[in-house]
């Protein structure tokens, strides 16, 4: 006959206002396990979008091409990019090493000129590691590091009025400020999630982006995919030890959690609405759970003024009302995870699909992922409400005067 | 009327007054009661007389506003809460009019409850548990819940709970009031044997003649005030 059995015991009692609440509770579990299991889903879509659009783990670069307003011109490239990409292959933990030169210019099929965002990079180690290459939508890919070929976004295509097959003439200021140009195939067309970026961009291989700056041996950046992203924030200081180390301190170094400042923007609201929904919820059980135990109260009036007649501590009363609304969080969050579980596969199997986010140009399919810490968070949030709801009751019971509450009618 | 037995609790110059709206109630005036061992004390009177207020104070569940309460010879006042609970645990048993049951608790269970709070063994408790029910003759109850017994049976359980921790005193309230003759008859007959049995002091509040003539003493307040000698 421990406290958790009477406490139980008092729980079914009146099984009717038990279950109502403890179906709040259930509710408001299965908002934290599948809103956060949701959020984590689209977040960690975002972070692998983020890394495989291009961005990578890790980029290196001479320090100004990390400030703000760097264009990128070959003038502020990396020299002996080879050395570098050496070393930093060297260790366990990179997958691939991606060299790019990234420029700006025109674009233009001979009748009109469009302005664009260029990037020279190596196709092959590209087509391994990023999704890029998948968005070719029409043509293909890049093949090697030596072709004369370019991709457009298809939004950059169409201002040009240009299709696969047909040839372009790509115009930017070389490392010595005059203005240069080079022919180049429509290889492929790209379509680039992001409308703006889909208008702009241009992609071509790292031989014929040299050329048109004037930049031979050069790169503006190093990009390094690692073998697993949580590996990010501990492989950055090591590979910069490990450049320093040989002589190149020229070079710095950034995390894509440095980089993806839209990654981190969208964490922010993600996390904004979460709270609010999350501070809302817990108002709400938090009445439903204190209406309930200050009935409890009401009710058992004389019970609690026996209860201390015959030898308990007003503690053990305060503990037996707090743990009948812990048995009722606890039951409500093991009912929650059950119906959650239920939920999360229903609407897994539902084939709703979710509009394209800000930018974007392609939905996707509603997914809920089970994210362990969502559940955690739920049950965690229901407790602590749970106990905080009971508290004022509890306590209120603890001081009743004996001959008071057993002359309660 | 026998004299008690060695004082066990006494009340000195007791006073108790309410407030009813503005009014000022005086439930008890200037009382003297003691109790023994052994004793077995009938408080009659009206309603309203203060019987209630008595068994109250002399249980230490509320506090005089004059005189003494004293257990052993030692005055209660000024103990703290735990303290006046732990008394109340080991020393008194307590027998009310509505039984007061915890419902969610069988007969055996409401038994050992106040054993299982002094924090005795499982084994001692389960054996004393099923001797008390036994002596008051509900053995075969032992595991029923509260709302399956009678009146009269649930009265029993009380007390039996009452005696769970060995007591000196036993105060019950209108212990009989609830109960239909003859099972308030059978209740009165055990309150008797058990304080024959065990020495146990039984102070009884009371509208029940019966109770009045079964008692070795009997104590009359009207008003606040006893009528006839402590």
């Amino acid at each position: 006959m421990s406290l958790w059995s009477i406490a139980l015991r008092n729980v079914t009692r009146n099984l009717r206002r038990s279950v109502l609440t403890g179906c709040v509770v259930v509710f408001g579990f299965c908002a934290f396990a599948l809103a956060g299991g949701f959020m984590a889903q689209s977040l960690e879509g975002l972070r692998d979008g983020t890394i495989r659009s291009g961005m990578g783990h890790l980029q290196f670069a001479p320090p100004s091409m990390f400030s703000e307003g760097a264009a990128g011109a070959p003038d502020t490239g990396i020299d002996g990019a080879g050395e570098i990409a050496a070393i930093l292959k060297a260790d366990r933990s990179v997958a691939e090493i991606l060299p790019r030169i990234e420029f700006v210019g025109l674009v233009t099929d001979g009748e009109r000129s469009v302005p664009f965002l260029g990037v020279g990079l190596d196709p092959e180690p590209e087509s391994r590691t990023m999704d890029t290459p998948k968005l070719v939508a029409e043509g293909d890919w890049l093949r090697d590091r030596t072709e004369r070929a370019v991709i457009l976004g298809t939004g950059l295509a169409a201002a040009l009025s240009v299709r696969v097959g047909g040839t372009v003439t790509l115009l930017a200021t070389s490392r010595d400020g005059t203005l240069n140009a080079v022919d180049a195939t429509v290889a492929g067309l790209a379509n680039i999630p992001f409308k703006e970026l889909n208008d702009r961009y241009l992609a071509t291989s790292l031989d014929l982006a040299a050329e048109l700056l004037d930049a031979e041996g050069q790169v503006s950046k190093l990009v390094v995919v690692l073998t697993d992203t949580a590996a990010a924030p501990a492989a950055l200081p090591r590979l910069l030890e490990s450049l320093r180390a040989r002589g190149r301190d020229d070079v710095a170094g950034r995390s894509w959690q440095e980089l993806a400042q839209f990654y981190r923007q969208v964490r922010t609201l993600y996390l904004g609405i979460f709270g609010f929904m999350g501070a809302i919820l817990v108002a709400m059980v938090l009445l439903a759970a204190a209406n309930t135990m200050m009935m409890a109260v009401a009710e058992r009036t004389r019970e609690i003024g026996t209860l201390r007649a015959i030898g308990t501590r007003p503690r053990f009363i305060r503990r037996l009302f707090l743990a009948e609304g812990l048995v009722l969080a606890i039951g409500g969050c093991l009912a929650g995870a059950v119906l959650s579980l239920v939920l999360r596969f229903i609407l897994n199997h539902s084939g709703i699909m979710l509009p394209p986010p800000p930018g974007a140009t392609q939905g996707s399919m509603l997914y809920v992922k089970l994210y362990g810490a969502a559940y955690g968070a739920g049950a965690l949030a229901m407790i602590v409400t749970l106990a905080a709801a009971s508290w004022l009751p509890a306590r209120r019971a603890s001081l009743m005067r004996i001959v008071e509450a057993l002359a309660h009618v | 009327m026998d004299s008690p037995g060695a004082p066990i609790i006494s009340g000195k110059n007791l006073g108790r007054t309410y407030a009813l709206g503005e009014t000022r109630v005086h439930a008890l005036r200037s009382v003297d009661i003691t109790i023994g061992v052994g004793d077995f004390l009938a408080i009659q009177g009206p309603s309203g007389s203060g019987k209630t207020t008595l068994i109250n104070l002399l249980g230490l569940l509320d506090i005089p506003d004059e005189g003494e309460v004293m257990l052993d010879g030692r005055p209660v006042a000024g103990l703290d809460e735990d303290r006046l609970a732990d008394l109340r645990r080991d020393r008194l048993g307590f027998v009310f009019q509505a039984f007061s049951l915890i419902p969610v608790l069988t007969a055996a269970e409401n038994v050992a409850y106040p054993m299982t709070l002094k924090g005795l063994a499982e084994t001692a408790v389960r054996s004393r548990t099923r001797d008390l029910l036994e002596r008051v003759g509900l053995g075969a109850r032992a595991g029923s819940r509260p709302d399956l017994l009678s009146g009269g049976e649930r009265q029993r359980v009380a007390i039996a709970r009452a005696l769970a921790n060995e007591p000196q005193v036993v105060l019950a309230d209108e212990p009989t009031a609830n109960l239909d003759s003859e099972t308030a008859s059978g209740i009165l007959e055990l309150m008797r044997s058990l304080n024959e049995e065990k020495r146990v002091a039984f102070v009884v509040a009371t509208h029940d003649p019966r109770v009045v003539a079964g008692s070795r003493r009997t104590l009359t307040l009207r008003d606040g005030r006893f009528v006839n000698a402590a």
